[in-house]
């Protein structure tokens, strides 16, 4: 008799439920789930700004694809995460980037094959993607696929899509939730009223206590100050004083004397 | 009376001496004042966009205080050597004028340097540069100012926004409705530039590369000429005018020793 292991006979039922759940648990789409896309450095001043955002590339995610794959980039608002599949085209109805956020709730732009992506990357290199940078194509419905400004500070959902003609080949896992940054109003920037520092309350202080001192003394010298010249410690000015000499004329009186 | 004449002398020879410095440092606040008046820095139509360039009024006062001092200590020499009442009083008297005058500029100075702050400048710039609208002829005259200004601020300081290029993300601007977030998250002028004028990588400055924008702000461009602005101003006017307060007590008290 055939070698073959015992089986329960309820593991019968059991192998084709296990492979159900696996099924419904990957969405039917069997695809290899990659490592999910991360927003690049944040040494880099425009990481995110209020309608970008910006990407590092996928490189050495995809291995083992061929050499004519196209990796796609889908951007997608969270709500449309747990639904989304991967067989509708790029830029079909419902993946309009112009709709997006009306109709579409997911969109897929950045197309480029894989040979752009070569793996290893040159270290030292920047590479990324900056999501939102094409404003041309932005209302122009013939471009779908437009890498266009974000409509809001979303958040939004990325992953990675590469299809082999309109065949899903492979996929990374979604990115976490990204934020774009909001504005404030510049209205809203307090400025304060007079703040006075110390240096200038001790400037004013001092001055103004040394006017004061010398206002005081004006008036002193006006009121006393006129009456001092019949004091005694008053000095002579330094006039051009001549001193006449006189002769006393002894030899002139003394004729008229005798006479 | 040898005794109290020796000391009237010294009197004399410190009150001559007091006048020829004072003299001296109203040359030098007049020298002073015009350098600041002349705008070496180009920041003037900033300063006027705010609405408070006294510490300009500040530096105009003082030239003709300086010029004052100079006329007057000249004045106090010639009275004092000729010990004439009426000289030193004339001379007391216009001091006391021109002392008032020095200490408003003085403490003009002081009170609008303290109103100039980071926030003012943020505030002016994002309602002010690029705007394309004008409300009358001034306000076009004064935008177009500000525009300028810091064009040549961001160029030649190698600097962006007041406290750095994050200014024109975290706040809403004229500048904005005008130019696109993703064509320019902050102005042109703020990428490093060739020697032509353009540029060295456009997509390395909208990337916010470190080497290809510039990622420090303008505020220490600017407050560093106006501090220099304003306390060259106060401060030398408060040493002027305590030097002053001791030559004018030292003349009152000769006045009321000089007999008529």
């Amino acid at each position: 008799h055939p070698h073959s292991r015992p089986r329960h006979s309820g593991a019968r039922t059991m192998l084709p439920l296990l492979l159900l759940l696996l099924a419904t648990a990957h969405g039917l789409d069997k695809l290899p789930t990659l490592e999910a896309p991360v927003l690049a450095s944040s040494s880099l001043g425009g990481q995110t700004t209020a309608s970008t955002f910006v990407l590092e590339q996928p490189r050495c995610v995809f291995k083992n694809v061929q050499e004519d794959t196209v990796i796609w980039l889908v951007v997608a608002d969270p709500r449309a995460v747990p639904n989304f599949t991967n067989s509708v085209e790029p830029g079909g109805p419902g993946r309009e980037f112009q709709q997006f956020l009306n109709s579409s709730l997911a969109y897929m732009t950045l197309n480029t094959t894989i040979l752009n992506y070569p793996c290893p990357k040159n270290p030292g290199d920047i590479t990324v993607l900056r999501v939102g940078s094409e404003t041309g194509c932005a209302t122009d419905k013939a471009r779908p696929t437009c890498n266009g400004p974000l409509p809001g500070p979303g958040p939004y959902q990325v992953k990675f899509l590469a299809l082999n003609g309109s065949k899903p080949v492979a996929q990374t896992a979604w990115s976490k939730p990204i934020t774009l940054r909001t504005a404030q109003p510049s209205g809203s920037i307090p400025v304060p009223g007079s703040g006075h520092s110390a240096g200038m309350i001790a400037l004013t202080s001092i001055l103004s206590i040394l006017f004061a001192i010398l206002l005081a003394g004006l008036v002193a010298m006006l009121i006393w100050g006129s009456d001092a010249s019949s004091g005694s410690s008053t000095f002579s000015k330094p006039e051009a004083v001549t001193v006449r000499r006189y002769n006393t004329h002894h030899v002139y009186d003394q004729p008229a004397a005798r006479l | 009376m040898a005794r109290s004449d020796d000391a009237i002398r010294i009197l004399q020879g410190l009150l001559v001496f007091g006048n020829v410095v004072i003299g001296m440092c109203g040359i030098a606040l007049t020298a002073e004042c015009i350098f600041f008046v002349s705008n070496p820095h180009g920041l003037y139509p900033l300063l006027e966009a705010t609405g408070n360039d006294d510490i300009y009024a500040a530096a105009w006062i003082g030239i003709f205080v300086g010029f004052a001092l100079l006329a007057l200590s000249i004045l106090g020499i010639v009275a004092v050597i000729k010990s004439n009442r009426t000289l030193l009083l004339v001379y007391i008297i216009l001091m006391l004028i021109t002392y008032a005058f020095e200490m408003a500029s003085c403490i003009t100075a002081a009170t609008q340097r303290d109103f100039l702050t980071p926030n003012l400048f943020l505030k002016q710039m994002l309602e002010r540069y690029n705007k394309s609208e004008a409300v009358n002829n001034n306000d076009k005259r004064m935008t177009e100012g500000v525009t300028k200004t810091w064009d040549k601020l961001m160029l030649q300081n190698q600097c962006c926004g007041v406290q750095g290029p994050t200014d024109w993300q975290e706040y809403t601007s004229v500048f904005r409705t005008t130019h696109s977030d993703a064509d320019y998250p902050w102005p042109r002028n703020c990428c490093v530039m060739n020697a032509q004028g353009s540029p060295i990588n456009l997509d390395g400055c909208k990337l916010g590369v470190p080497g290809y924008y510039n990622s420090n702000g303008c505020y220490d461009a600017i407050s560093g000429p106006m501090n220099t602005h304003a306390w060259g101003v106060a401060w030398f006017g408060f040493a002027i005018l305590c030097w002053t307060f001791f030559v004018l007590l030292g003349t009152m008290f000769y006045w009321s020793r000089v007999e008529y």
